[in-house]
Parts: C-alpha cells; sequence; structure tokens
C-alpha cells in the first residue's frame, strides 16, 4: 500500500475476496492506511514510551536507553537485555 | 465516480448503519458522492471512528481551514488518489479559496508571495512528512513553534497523518489511480 500501490489492482482485489469478506478487506485497508499514516508522524516526534517492557514508569532519555535508536520489539534480546542492566543498575544503587 | 474495487453500501444501507450523521456532514466537506464513506461502511464501527477522526481533523480546531484544506488536496495529489483530489470543502471555497491557490499549494508554494512563513511551514510538514521524514526533526518543529502553538501542531500533523491514510488506502481502491509521487523526490 506504501510502496507499491500500483500492485493492488482488480487482480489483488478479486485475490482478496477469495480469503477475506469486503467488511474484513475494508477493516484490513483502514487499518494499514490509519497505521501508516500516524507511525510516520510519530517518527517524527522522537518520542519513547513511557514504560520499560517490565512496566516501571521511566524518562524519556532512559526510554531511549532500552530501546534504542531504531524501533524494535519489546522483545528483541537487545531490549530484554538492557532491561536487565537497568534492573542490575537499580539493585546495586 | 468511478467503479472501485470495494462496492460502496448505498445511502440507505448506510443510514441503516447508524450514519445518518455522518452522511449529513458530507455535503460542507464537499464530498457529495460520500463513496468514501460508503465504502468504509462495510464496517460500521471502523466508517463512525474514521470519519469522525477525518472530519474532526479537517472541519474543527484552531488552525485555519483553508490552510489545512490546502494540506489535504496536496496530500492527496503526493498519494495519487483521485478521489480525494477531486473533492473541495465548501467551507473553504465559501471563505475564498480557489483553485491557483489548490496549484500554488501543490507547486512551488515555498516561493509563492500568497503564502506566509506559517502557512509555508505548514505546507513544508505536508510535502516532507512522507517523502522525506527524517527532516522533519528537532530543528524543523523549532521553527513550527515560532508560528503554531503545540496544540496547532498537533492538530497538523494529526490532520496529515489521517487523511494521507485513509487517502493512500483509497487510492488503492480505483482502477483509474495514477503513480502517487515518488517519495524520494
Amino acid at each position: 500500500m506504501q510502496f507499491a500501490p500500483e500492485k493492488l489492482d482488480a487482480d489483488f482485489y478479486r485475490r482478496l475476496q477469495r480469503h477475506w469478506s469486503d467488511e474484513e478487506i475494508v477493516e484490513l485497508g483502514a487499518f494499514i492506511g490509519f497505521n501508516v499514516g500516524y507511525h510516520t508522524f510519530f517518527r517524527t516526534l522522537d518520542f519513547y514510551p513511557m514504560f520499560s517492557p517490565d512496566g516501571r514508569l521511566v524518562s524519556q532519555e532512559e526510554s531511549r536507553r532500552i530501546y534504542g535508536d531504531s524501533p524494535v520489539s519489546h522483545l528483541d534480546p537487545h531490549v530484554t537485555a538492557a532491561v536487565e542492566a537497568a534492573r542490575r543498575e537499580a539493585e546495586s544503587s | 465516480m468511478n467503479e472501485t474495487f470495494i462496492d460502496p453500501v448505498a445511502a440507505g444501507a448506510a443510514r441503516d448503519a447508524g450514519l445518518s450523521a455522518r452522511l449529513e456532514s458530507l455535503a460542507l466537506a464537499g464530498d457529495d458522492d460520500g463513496t468514501f464513506l460508503r465504502i468504509l461502511a462495510h464496517a460500521p464501527r471502523y466508517a463512525e471512528a474514521l470519519w469522525d477522526a477525518m472530519s474532526e481533523a479537517l472541519m474543527e480546531g484552531g488552525v485555519d481551514h483553508t490552510l489545512k484544506e490546502l494540506i489535504r488536496i496536496k496530500l492527496a495529489r503526493t498519494a495519487g488518489d483521485p478521489y480525494f483530489s477531486r473533492i473541495r470543502s465548501r467551507k473553504a471555497v465559501r471563505a475564498g479559496m480557489t483553485e491557483d491557490d489548490v496549484d500554488a499549494a501543490c507547486g512551488d508554494f515555498e516561493q509563492d508571495p500568497r503564502f506566509d512563513d506559517a502557512e509555508r511551514w505548514a505546507l513544508r510538514y505536508a510535502h516532507l512528512m512522507y517523502r522525506h521524514p527524517e527532516q522533519v526533526n528537532a530543528d524543523f518543529y523549532d521553527e513550527g513553534k515560532r508560528h503554531f502553538t503545540e496544540a496547532q501542531i498537533m492538530e497538523l500533523g494529526g490532520l496529515i497523518a489521517v487523511h494521507y491514510g485513509m487517502q493512500m488506502f483509497m487510492r488503492t481502491l480505483q482502477p483509474s489511480a495514477s503513480s502517487p509521487a515518488d517519495p524520494s523526490a
């Protein structure tokens, strides 16, 4: 939808309709459009989650250290390692 | 309106799905056919939420409506979406918006004397968001804060995000759609 919309042609929609109802296709299309629209906007705001993956309220600086500069899942080993390091640091201080 | 890959539901069925008030709101926005809302009406709860967000972002708020309408049309052209590119808000037309203004906003707005610095920044915001989001950085927002409040900047960002997202979806539903503008251009 975002990078090659010309490929979403009549044939593509016919194939979609073999698997999904019109209601479900509308739901998927609107969901994708909404998320591409908003996540690109959010990216420009350069904000980080308010919570660490283990549920602590954290500052933007700490959140940036935990989640890193590139978008990754909170299940990514880099993130879980950063959470563990932050927990150890909190316990030792 | 050309045929779309997902048929719009009939206006009566959209009303039966609880969308009467939304259908009536189309006239002021200049969307007489209501095709997009009637396509969304296949999923009525999505239609309610998304249409309300699109309508609120465009028709209400603290930023001049005509500037937001120019941004909406500019985004539709960027998305290559003929449906939303054709629509003109009656509220903006009554306020004096012309096709020359539309072409200026979609063209070399940076050099056009009809726009002031605040309007140029807002048009640049829309121009860069999906072409060069990396340029919409701290310096860019600092400049925006010289012209707009933070609430107004969020209003503009929300308008850009929800309308471009839905235009992108609508673009794929139309056989007559053009290629979207090259995001790298």
